[in-house]
């Protein structure tokens, strides 16, 4: 199939580009040299020199405002007064312009396909992503915690960057970030998992024994649940499995399409002593959680009835069900419950392709669970996560007493596109989960602290004002692996309001409003002829309360035909007192975006042309008509987690 | 023949008439549930991406302006993604049962064409056979659905 030549020849051109984009540009100054880390005192000097020059701008409006501060001021700051929603197109100040939002792959009629380098698709290759070494991922399975190693599964095809052939690919790690690649766990070598050794979940019974639960397609075609465990338990690395030979453990129970009946989750255990697991499934529209009994997971019991069910659901891929605790401070062992516990009951949507989760309380006594708010119910209430981000899968950490989240992240291009540069998929960095007990309706997701092992240099900045209708550029370096805290304050310029509002985060961010959108401009080349807004956006809703939308917008994330060019977000609950704040993961084709500690996250996958190696760029950016924008940031650099083969040879 | 599954069927799709005229057509529908029915769809996909594949290597041993020339080539790349990787991914997903990758698949090679007729600065030779394509794939598509 993909007969484009192979990376050895690129690094050469990626290191040519990084220092082609440090030589001064025509018609700039000399920029600063490779950028140094900002104390905070030359940030104030900076902003205030910044404030100068931008009262100097708001005099003059013909002013060209591209010169950068010499060497001797603190370089951090380019003021821009152009706009970028001028950059994208006449826009009424305002008036929010009415442009439908593009849910599917763009192609406005006269763009030309897009004719990709190897540069290019190098670039897309994540620095500190777990992602195989080449060819397609998707669901991450049975992770855990073994004799020193997280461990991590995943769907993997090794033929090809498409969905087929799936295996259980393997990795570990001690940190959850820098991961070493070993050897398939598992392939469809038997007739009960012979067209697919599909997803499913790890249990680690007291003692330390570890059994899995997967679902297999069977040689006919049926969806069966299989049992594998561990070939020798004193192995850390976990490198052989076997498949219980009394497979399958579970087939389709009567009423349920033997298409119908997949991911088996974690187990645990109830006030009988017994096991607990539940699989996902569908009668009609609706979606269920069968649940199933058993002393050793090898022999079962069906529960007559469903933990739940929610009408007009359809088909529950991947359901995960675990406690939280309401204190919200750490997390709990899959098994535990009794007051101060809540549960969270998720399911993949196979019909949308988006998880949503619950919380609720769950009573062991008959093995059914109810949500807080009915209206928030599986299925229909909140999202993990509003951009790409399906087939999510949490396990206990009992080293740190965490609840460790992980979540598949495909790509937004082409399969094409996917069998040139030789793989697809990514998973997101692991993501702590906590119950928000301020506001008592959500959970929290934020990176596991191990990230932060990462970050290299950081760059402050204090108080920066951006007026409407502006562009402020961040001087931090190479802006393609970044670790960004962001904080954001607005000052009212007392002009009248006007708060057209396309729906949550309209359409897009050249959709202008009095109180946003403002926010960062990531991965954006110089002209911002690419860019990638993240940004919050606040409105008055009907009844008169604020309302903050939290949103990614990748419409102009690349001049590439054929991508995905969504709008992604949701409101976010801030409540009285807070900032609003905002933290991203740069990495080269996934950003990863949290707003309020957690609240609300989006993942989005970019592929720019322009915006790539040094020429990428970080900005600030207010397209609100009515306030200003005051934003304090401390931004770091990323390193790279080399993620790379475990070295076999070298243990024997 | 069920004329009832086809027409609700059908009717869950963006093209209507064309997803009926396909089905009708075919005598495989008359035993074909939901999923033969998509099953179907991405048989008659396949066999227009092979079509126009065929077509594309005809038009290539002639006499072409150089933009025309790659506009082909390029084309000639993308069908044989349609039909190497997403009719192939489509019809596992669907015989499998993990109906996502196929609709996926389904939607993936609609926008091959659409590319494919974007390769093109001037006229392209294709429009009919990619519009055609893209008819087909969005009704696949809506059918897995």
């Amino acid at each position: 199939m993909g007969t484009k030549p192979s990376h050895t020849g690129i690094s050469t051109t990626a290191s040519d580009l990084e220092h082609a984009a440090y030589s001064p540009l025509p018609g700039h100054s000399s920029p600063a040299s490779p950028r140094r880390p900002l104390k905070g005192f030359a940030g104030i000097i900076s902003s205030c020199i910044f404030l100068l020059a931008l009262v100097a701008l708001i005099l003059d409006q013909s002013q060209e405002p591209s010169h950068k501060p010499g060497k001797d001021e603190a370089p951090a700051l380019t003021p821009k007064a152009t706009s970028f929603s001028n950059i994208s197109g006449p826009v009424a100040r305002g008036v929010a312009q009415g442009v439908s939002a593009k849910s599917s792959p763009s192609f406005s009629g006269n763009e030309l396909s897009y004719n990709w380098t190897n540069a290019m698709f190098s670039w897309q290759r994540t620095a500190f992503h777990f992602q195989p070494q080449r060819n397609w991922m998707n669901d991450p399975d049975g992770p855990l915690y073994h004799e020193g190693w997280y461990h991590l599964f995943y769907q993997y095809n090794p033929d090809s960057a498409v969905w087929g052939n799936i295996t259980w690919g393997h990795a570990v790690s001690v940190d959850l970030i820098h991961w070493l690649y070993l050897p398939i766990a598992m392939f469809p070598d038997s007739w009960f998992d012979w067209n697919g050794v599909w997803t499913g979940s790890a249990t680690i019974l007291p003692g330390g024994q570890i059994v899995i639960l997967y679902t297999g397609d069977t040689d006919n075609y049926v969806q069966v649940q299989n049992l594998a465990y561990p070939a020798n338990l004193s192995d850390p690395l976990l490198l052989d499995w076997v498949k219980y030979p009394g497979n399958p453990v579970l087939v389709p129970p009567t009423g349920i399409l033997p298409k119908d009946f997949r991911d088996p989750t974690t187990g645990w255990l109830g006030p009988d002593g017994k096991w607990r697991i539940t699989v996902g499934s569908k009668v009609n529209g609706t979606g269920i959680s069968l649940v199933y009994t058993t002393t050793n997971f090898t022999d079962y019991e069906l529960l007559d009835n469903v933990l739940h069910a929610v009408p007009g659901t359809g088909m529950w891929e991947c359901v995960d069900f675990y406690p939280v605790s309401i204190n919200g401070t750490k997390g709990l062992d899959t098994s535990a419950g009794g007051p101060g516990v809540k549960h969270v009951l998720k399911a993949s949507l196979d019909n949308t392709k988006l998880d949503y989760y619950a919380l609720g309380t769950y009573f062991a006594e008959n093995d059914t669970w109810v949500p807080d708010d009915p209206e928030q119910d599986v299925g229909i209430g909140l999202r993990y996560d509003y951009g790409r981000y399906y087939a999510s899968k949490t396990f206990f950490d009992p080293v740190k007493e965490r609840r460790i989240l992980w979540g598949w992240i495909n790509e937004t291009d082409t399969a094409n596109d996917d069998l040139a540069k030789g793989w697809s998929s990514l998973q997101t960095i692991p993501r702590t989960v906590l119950y928000d007990n301020n506001t008592g309706t959500n959970i929290l997701q934020w990176p596991v602290e191990e990230v932060e092992s990462l970050r290299l240099n950081s760059t402050d900045f204090d108080g920066v004002v951006v007026e409407p209708g502006s562009v402020v550029e961040l001087d931090i370096g190479t802006a393609t692996q970044l670790d960004i805290l962001a904080e954001f304050e607005i000052e009212s310029l007392g002009l009248e309001e006007t708060n057209e509002v396309n729906g949550l985060c309209g359409s897009g961010a050249t959709d202008r409003s009095s109180f946003g959108p403002f926010g960062l401009l990531v991965i954006a080349d110089e002209t911002l002829s690419e860019l990638t807004p993240i940004y919050f956006r606040l409105a008055n809703s009907s009844d008169g309360s604020l309302e903050t939308y939290f949103c990614t917008d990748e419409r102009r994330s690349s001049m590439a035909s054929g991508v995905f060019k969504q709008v992604y977000g949701s409101t976010v609950p801030v409540l009285d007192g807070e900032t609003l704040s905002m933290r991203i993961l740069v990495d080269h084709s996934i950003v990863e975006s949290f707003a309020q500690g957690g609240r609300r996250v989006i993942s989005s996958r970019i592929y720019p042309t322009e915006a790539i190696y040094g020429a990428a760029r970080l900005f600030l950016f207010n397209n609100a008509t009515g306030v200003n924008v005051k934003a304090t940031l401390k931004i770091w650099q990323m390193n790279s987690a080399f993620i790379h083969p475990f070295p076999l040879d070298q243990i024997h | 023949m069920d004329v009832r599954l086809i027409e609700q069927t059908c009717k869950q799709t963006p093209l209507y008439d064309v997803c009926v005229s396909i089905l009708k057509s075919d005598s495989r529908s008359s035993k074909a549930d939901v999923t033969g029915l998509a099953l179907i769809m991405v048989d008659v996909l396949k066999a227009k991406a092979t079509g126009t594949t065929n077509y594309i290597k005809t038009l290539l041993r002639g006499n072409l302006k150089g933009d025309v020339r790659r506009g082909l080539s390029s084309c000639a790349d993308l069908y044989n993604t349609v039909l190497e990787a997403d009719i192939p991914v489509a019809i596992e997903a669907l015989q499998k049962g993990d109906p996502k990758f196929a609709e996926q698949a389904a939607n993936d090679a609609g926008i091959e064409a659409r590319s494919c007729e974007s390769s093109f600065s001037g006229h392209s030779p294709l429009t009919e056979s990619n519009k055609s394509v893209q008819d087909v794939s969005s009704v696949a598509a809506a059918i897995v659905r």
